[in-house]
């Protein structure tokens, strides 16, 4: 998937030593990528300083990033996300070698262009399945059918506007679940 | 990204948790140490602070590999530097700006470019690169305080110091392309507000790249319409004394990126893809000409 034309923009600027921009895409995506590394790390300070370090990086190596690839949005989640398994990874083996050493080291981690590992995925694609069936229908055909909120809206016989809001819903109780199964 | 990595996302955006304080002025502070920002300057320098940043971006992530690789005129990346650092000095000294590097012997573009490159073939690549971006934001800072309009001589020529600016932003921009094929890397267009003023000035440079070539267009006159983000419509008069509004007698239609480019002498005016109208022999003559002021 292409970059839409602000992340261009806004990428361009960057480039250009603009440090105002660096400003804008932080404001647009800081939550996300916090919400994203506290969701992994489960702590408040080391996930600000994951936040910090993602848009760091995007300022300094703006070049790494090609719009041309996909958007802004799932690269910076992806570095967010992996420097967050890293901590926790580090914290495991930290844990254990104090606990001795174990006879079968476990395979090391395959990093891949993904935001979420296989089993968070089937986390995620579990939550949606506990969804009233409403709001299920709604999100599957918008994300795994790849449909628009008036394809969504045809299929389900319903008003566009009330299939976006079945979605806006779908997506705060899957944020709920996602949150709940964590603790 | 698969479309469950996309609902996940959504879900944490509409589930949006936010750090206690805001991090942004600890992160702008921090991204200024780690990459210095445009230097600061008047608007119409912009265009050339932009690209000495974008090239500098390209830069920090060269290797060694990069470094020695011959990029452009049998230059490897640092006599590249090298060369922006020279041309940028002569503009520097013509409006008192500090230059760094060798004292200026020769003031014309290849005496001094020779003469930078041998100084910094005895140094390593980053010193180069830091010369180089110390002299050139030195003379953006410098910039901001003359008057766009004032007049500049550079390497023989008398013209507002803000074209000499402008001539920097395309050199650069170019030069930055240059390094970055050769690296692989995919750079970024300058932002559409740079690109404008730097195609201006491409526009206004036909009627000289004309009688450079040996073509007279006094009396003629061309329209240019450049298309995509900084393009726009431009009524040019083809001969360098001419002055005030003529019929056009032919039309060029081109993208703006590709026609700055074809400018600076990176395009083949036999197979530059335009739009050519009306008088098709001059408009040839026109695009023919146009890489006629692009030297190394």
């Amino acid at each position: 998937m292409e970059a839409p034309d602000d992340d261009r923009l806004l990428h361009q600027r960057v480039v250009g030593g603009d440090e105002a921009a660096l400003g804008e895409v932080y404001d647009r995506l800081s939550a996300l990528i916090f919400g994203l590394s506290l969701r992994v790390t489960r702590d408040r300070v080391i996930a600000e300083d994951i936040t910090q370090e993602v848009f760091l990086i995007f300022w300094e190596r703006p070049l790494a990033y090609d719009p041309g690839r996909g958007t802004l949005r799932a690269w910076l989640a992806t570095i967010a996300h992996r420097r967050a398994v890293d901590h926790v990874r580090a914290e495991e083996r930290r844990r254990v070698s104090t606990l001795g050493p174990r006879l079968v080291e476990p395979p090391p981690p395959r990093l891949e262009e993904t935001v979420l590992a296989a089993d968070e995925a089937e986390r995620v694609r579990r939550a949606v399945t506990a969804l009233p069936d409403g709001l299920r229908q709604a999100v599957e055909l918008a994300y795994y059918g790849g449909r628009t909120y008036r394809q969504v809206a045809e299929e389900l016989g319903v008003p566009e506007g009330t299939a976006k809001s079945r979605i806006r819903l779908a997506l705060r109780r899957l944020a709920d679940a996602l949150a709940e199964e964590e603790v | 990204m698969e479309p469950v990595d996309r609902l996940y996302l959504d879900a944490l955006a509409a589930d949006a948790e936010v750090p206690a304080g805001s991090l942004r002025p600890q992160l702008l502070a921090g991204a200024r140490a780690r990459r210095r920002p445009a230097a600061p300057t008047a608007a119409w320098a912009r265009p050339y602070a932009g690209r000495v940043a974008a090239m500098d971006a390209l830069l920090a992530s060269a290797g060694d590999d990069d470094w020695s690789r011959v990029v452009v005129e049998g230059w490897n990346l640092q006599e590249l530097v090298a060369h922006l650092a020279a041309k940028d000095g002569l503009l520097a000294a013509a409006v008192g700006a500090p230059v760094l590097g060798p004292p200026i012997t020769a003031s014309d573009a290849l005496g001094r470019t020779a003469d930078v490159q041998a100084h910094e073939r005895a140094r390593s690549p980053e010193q180069t690169r830091r010369d180089w971006r110390a002299q050139a934001d030195a003379l953006c800072r410098h910039l901001a305080a003359l008057a766009p309009e004032a007049p500049a001589t550079l390497d023989g020529m008398e013209t507002a110091v803000r074209d000499h600016a402008l001539a920097r932003a395309l050199e650069t921009w170019i030069h930055a392309d240059d390094a970055a094929r050769a690296a692989g890397v995919r750079l970024p267009h300058p932002v559409p507000e740079h690109i404008h003023p730097t195609a201006d000035l491409c526009a206004r440079l036909l009627p000289w790249t004309m009688l450079l070539s040996g073509l007279d267009g006094a009396g003629r006159a061309l329209h240019l319409t450049l298309t995509g983000p900084g393009g726009g419509e431009w009524h040019v008069p083809l001969g360098v004394a001419d002055t005030g509004a003529r019929e056009p007698q032919a039309r060029i239609t081109a993208d703006v990126v590709e026609f700055c480019f074809l400018l600076g002498g990176r395009g083949e005016p036999e197979s530059f893809a335009a739009e050519l109208e009306g008088d098709l022999g001059l408009a040839r003559d026109v695009l023919r000409a146009a890489p006629a002021l692009s030297g190394p």
